[in-house]
């Protein structure tokens, strides 16, 4: 055994909501005293949930960088936008650091986020004491930028609105951005659905 | 039993009362073990937060009704507001889509103002709002999912796709938006669960 103190040991149940710590008592269904909400020693299904979900996410992923996201209609002619794409439209107009932005919110950091939460799923699959507060912080990590990958979403919402000049030019919103946003929501709620503590369980 | 945190991030039992009293004027409390945060130093009042929120709504709506951008091309107009922007989606087609970002830039930040006035306001007066602990377990819930600060780094994007062809003006709501992000960031950080819980204790005597 390891010389901390956890509230798994002491048999406190912790309220993930109001952090308020409750003594485990032989309830069926306990709950926090304080805002009522289940408490649960960790978090029911954890490892499994998360998994499926991630699984998801990865397999969306592969649409979401092939199929496009936009289809811009003018006069002249007519063509489609892939994420990569419309990253590589805004570096050839010049303003590269947008390109940048939009390049590491979209592309970057989907990839990275299921990357990370694959490798804090397995090491809380197979625990192991080595590297444990960076994996924690890994974790961390993929909880704080999760919420940027939104930003195509959210750009190319505006175009479709904005750009709808009757016969003159129009977007149309491919599946390729059903598919990309369908990835964001489901890391997102990888991310909430894994228990940072199984990483440090003994 | 001497009072107890337990991190939340990995279980580690700390002992509270000294910890806490001796933090509260340096600043926040990270586990020893997994450097989370497990507390921040209780020092805003009630009124701040509500006085917040106050001009949060305000902002929210003026940012709701005011035109966000406007588009100009070859004497064609066009602009458009928050919520425009999610039903644009919807006339595109993708109705799931249109309702992540109602979701997340119409619906999870009012429902967030109007959570935290209706559990604040009546800790003003020392009263208790009615099924309080539901509201917070929903407030709890709705937080994760604001994303004006993204939505307004992606309004950026789109102006500047746009400007390659057209002429884009910023509007009003623009900066309404702006402002409400900083609100809700400001917010967030103000009223943490165990701030809330602090608030809720000191009120009942």
């Amino acid at each position: 055994m390891s010389s901390v103190i956890t509230g798994r040991g002491l048999g406190l149940l912790v309220c993930l909501r109001c952090q308020c710590a409750v003594r485990a008592l032989q309830v069926k269904h306990p709950r926090c005293p304080r805002c009522y909400a289940h408490l649960h020693m960790r978090k029911p299904h954890s490892l499994a949930v998360t998994a499926v979900l991630l699984i998801f996410a990865a397999i969306l992923y592969i649409p979401a960088n092939l199929l496009p996201v936009m289809y811009t209609r003018t006069l002249i002619d007519q063509e489609s936008d892939t994420i990569m794409s419309g990253v590589l439209v805004l570096f050839e107009g010049g303003s590269w650091p947008i390109a940048v932005l939009v390049f590491v919110a979209s592309i970057v950091v989907p990839l990275l986020k299921i990357l990370a939460l694959a490798i804090v799923l397995y090491s809380a699959w197979r625990p192991s004491a080595r590297y444990r507060r960076q994996r924690s912080e890994l974790f961390r990590l993929v909880e704080f930028i999760g919420r940027w990958s939104m930003l195509d979403i959210y750009a190319i919402s505006l175009l479709v609105t904005l750009v709808q000049v009757q016969s003159f030019a129009t977007i149309a919103v491919g599946w390729g951005a059903g598919a990309f946003g369908a990835v964001v929501v489901l890391t997102i709620a990888a991310a909430h659905t894994f228990d940072e503590r199984l990483l440090w369980d003994e | 039993m001497p009072m107890v945190l337990v991190c939340p991030a990995c279980d580690v039992v700390h002992r509270a009362d000294d910890e806490i009293a001796h933090t509260a004027s340096t600043g926040r409390l990270r586990c020893a073990r997994c450097e989370a945060v497990l507390h921040r130093p209780r020092r805003t009042r009630v009124d701040t937060a509500v006085a917040l929120a106050l001009s949060a709504l305000v902002l929210f709506f003026l940012g709701n009704t005011y035109p966000l951008v406007e588009f100009q091309i070859n004497g064609a107009r066009r602009e458009t507001n928050l919520p425009g922007a999610a039903l644009g989606l919807y006339h595109a087609g993708h109705p799931a889509l249109a309702l992540l970002v109602l979701l997340t830039t119409v619906a999870a930040p009012l429902a967030q103002i109007l959570a935290l006035l209706y559990l604040l306001i009546p800790l003003l007066v020392k009263r208790r709002a009615r099924r309080q602990s539901t509201v917070f377990r929903l407030l709890m819930q709705i937080r994760p999912w604001t994303f004006i600060e993204v939505f307004m780094l992606g309004a950026l994007v789109a102006m500047v796709r746009l400007s390659a062809y057209a002429k884009v003006v910023p509007g009003v709501a623009l900066v309404c938006c702006g402002l409400l992000m900083m609100c809700m960031a400001a917010l967030t950080s103000l009223t943490p669960a165990a701030q809330f819980w602090y608030w809720v204790a000191r009120s009942r005597r």
